[in-house]
């Protein structure tokens, strides 16, 4: 009966991968966010008694899988701490695995005001809107204003590399994310609580949230040093890439095991072992274990996207249509006030941390919402909150319209507002250097196989006269292109510094891994070389600006 | 002859500048110095162990324009000197053509382009001419 049940399990699985995989080829020919062309596919898609069915129009349906497997059943259900363990971790591990320090922080005023004060300022006039238009109690109305206060921009910021949008504008937007999911799940769980107990103290709520914000990074934090620590002293890169699974996982369900925040707990195991524990790691294991995660937040994304369209039924969002879209209009409003009103204080500063108006206009209508609200929403199902059913469809409803709406368009902000193209001769210098490195690859393997007296004599001058003259096109190309864009020379200075300079961190890691140096002295050294990234980000952020209209 | 002075960071006006610069130097047959001034006043780190490799970052960067740019005169049959030197872009200027009392500063104008500028193109003459005015060595703005 077991083994029945999990071979049931797999092939469903395999079924919902080759969905998602179709989806996903289907979307480069349209341009449609990928998260929000699986939620369209999911929406035709339900369960019916153990069948899934698909349903294109009522009255005409189609059986694509009988006697679902409980364990999929129950998953359709969103079990929301089901849901929460096995998709957060990988979603968010793999986000802030990818944040590099030195642009998390030049970049920490902003996400700080969206994530802190922005997600309660959120919760705040969410829930005044909806109790005053719609007649929920205050408290009820918190607990759905900080439910939807969580920004999930998986759909955005692939766009964002598609389109090639200022790296700087793509951290802020994946930082404020990550830390506002955390931070939106506490003030949920204080809003539950005093929901359900009818009263609500400030101070206690206040030393609670820092309790569990806090509690959560220190978790993942100490994960994190320890992992980072034993990798150091490994080069295999699958003993490597589990431990940074067990990292993942193991900081979030230790972490809610202990009552502190979970997605805090893996955002700050994943900063830190993508920073410091990288460091400790060959060239090739990094290449494998970046694939590895991005293909683990693949498969999450996917999976979680196509259950939220199963989920949802469009025929149960009809009745209370217009409670959704009060509550849309809630959403939007405070978004707004959040990103034109709290950013503007970067204004303030002394430069540092500025965000241009036109990413501003990125902020806002990029504001996805998406998994960690519906699991937040379906969770209350287990919570005696009154109007549950009325909160889970508002949530269900601005998901929806934050990726059918804002997600589809979003491109064409981008477009408009010049986000999305880099200028033409940056372009073209990366192309130039693209082909020139390309063929000195070749032309170094073409000389490996000569020197092994695989390639006959002819053949290798013929070829190698082939890939000079290409080699020597490319960089009379290049020169010309500096000539007319000089400031390219300064670029092309600062990234070979750059490159100089990883290269000298991995230089390092082998020294320690040989023994050639102790562990103080790696450490000292290896601080002083990402010291001088940081310095270079400084120095480029403060050289070239991007292509934006200033406030 | 006091010496041509080219001060370069590198940015969108560098080539016209410097070869301007060049071309002045060879018809008057003066000596050309290229002058980077690295100021790390932009970025105000609070850390004091990053404002030291900030500003030894930017004065490497410096010297790596500032040797294209010496590369550029030779080939045209032009020597030049290259000088780093630290502190605020206008001030650090100043105190170079007076310790060298040199003849005339060459300053590039950037265009429109996306990138950050030193000066702002509608403040450059006024500083060109309170340069003059206080060192009283000519001043070129090459548009």
């Amino acid at each position: 009966m077991l083994e029945e049940q999990l071979i049931a399990v797999e092939a469903l699985v395999i079924v919902s991968l080759l969905v998602a995989s179709i989806v996903a080829i289907a979307v480069r020919r349209i341009r449609l966010p990928y998260t929000a062309a699986l939620v369209l596919v999911g929406l035709f898609v339900a369960v019916e008694g153990d069948q899934l069915i698909l349903q294109l129009t009522p009255g005409s349906s189609w059986i694509l899988y009988e006697s679902v497997p409980e364990f999929i059943q129950s998953l359709l259900d969103f079990n929301p701490e089901f849901i929460l363990a096995l998709f957060v971790p990988p979603l968010i591990f793999e986000a802030a695995f990818h944040l590099e320090f030195n642009q998390l922080r030049s970049n920490l005023v902003p996400i700080l005001i969206l994530a802190v004060p922005g997600v309660v300022l959120s919760t705040l006039i969410v829930a005044g809107i909806i109790s005053i238009s719609i007649g929920l109690s205050l408290a009820v109305a918190v607990v759905f204003g900080a439910l939807i206060s969580a920004t999930d921009p998986v759909a955005v910021v692939a766009l964002f590399r598609d389109l090639g949008v200022p790296r700087r504008l793509s951290v802020s937007v994946e930082g404020e994310s990550l830390f506002n999911d955390g931070v939106a799940i506490v003030i949920f769980n204080i809003a539950i609580t005093a929901a359900i107990v009818g009263s609500f103290s400030l101070v206690q709520g206040i030393a609670v949230f820092l309790w569990v914000s806090l509690g959560g990074l220190g978790i993942g934090a100490a994960l994190a040093w320890l992992v980072s620590r034993a990798i150091i002293r490994i080069d295999d890169y699958f003993v490597e890439i589990t431990l940074t699974v067990v990292l993942a996982y193991g900081a979030y369900l230790t972490a809610e095991e202990l009552h502190v925040s979970g997605v805090l707990a893996v955002v700050a195991a994943g900063i830190i072992s993508g920073n410091k524990g990288r460091q400790g790691m060959s060239p090739t294991t990094q290449i494998v274990l970046l694939s590895f995660w991005e293909y683990g937040a693949f498969l999450a994304n996917s999976l979680i996207f196509l259950l939220i369209g199963i989920k949802i039924n469009i025929a149960q969002l009809i009745p209370p249509f217009g409670f959704i879209m009060v509550a849309v209009f809630a959403v939007l409003v405070a978004r707004a006030i959040v990103v034109y009103g709290l950013l503007w204080l970067t204004r303030l500063g002394r430069g540092e941390g500025h965000v241009p108006m036109s990413w501003r206009h990125v902020f806002f209508w990029g504001g996805l919402r998406g998994a960690i609200s519906l699991a937040l929403a379906l969770s209350l199902s287990t919570k005696p909150i009154p109007e549950r059913g009325l909160l889970q469809v508002m949530a269900f409803g601005v998901v929806l319209f934050t990726l059918l709406a804002q997600g589809t368009t979003i491109q064409f902000l981008l477009k408009w507002l010049g986000l999305a193209e880099q200028p033409a001769h940056i372009v073209a210098r990366e192309m130039q250097l693209g082909r020139l490195y390309a063929a000195q690859a070749g032309l170094s393997r073409l000389a490996d196989l000569r020197h092994d007296g695989l390639l006959a004599g002819d053949v290798w001058a013929g070829l190698r006269d082939e890939y000079h003259e290409t080699s020597s096109q490319l960089s009379q190309e290049m020169i010309q292109l500096y000539v007319r864009h000089p400031e390219l020379e300064r670029e092309a200075l600062l990234q070979a510094r750059r490159e100089a300079l990883r290269a000298e961190r991995v230089a390092l890691s082998d020294a320690f891994r040989q023994g050639l140096i102790s562990e103080h002295v790696y450490r000292e050294l290896t601080t002083e070389v990402d010291r001088r990234l940081d310095a270079l980000t400084l120095i480029s952020e403060a050289t070239i600006l991007p292509t934006t209209s200033e406030a | 002859m006091g010496p041509i002075v080219c001060a370069t960071r590198g940015g969108e006006a560098s080539r016209r500048t410097q070869e301007r610069a060049i071309a002045l130097a060879r018809e008057r047959e003066a000596p050309l110095i290229f002058l980077f001034v690295a100021d790390t006043n932009f970025a105000h780190p609070s850390n004091p162990a990053l404002a030291e490799v900030l500003a030894d970052e930017m004065e490497r960067l410096g010297k790596g324009l500032l040797y294209i740019a010496r590369t550029r005169a030779e080939e045209q049959g032009v020597s030049a000197e290259m000088v780093v030197r630290n502190g605020a872009v206008r001030q650090a200027i100043e105190a170079f053509l007076r310790e060298v009392q040199a003849s005339t500063l060459i300053l590039g104008a950037p265009g429109t382009g996306s990138e950050k500028k030193t000066f702002s193109p509608g403040e450059l003459p006024q500083i060109a001419q309170e340069i003059n005015t206080t060192t009283g060595v000519e001043v070129i703005v090459v548009g």
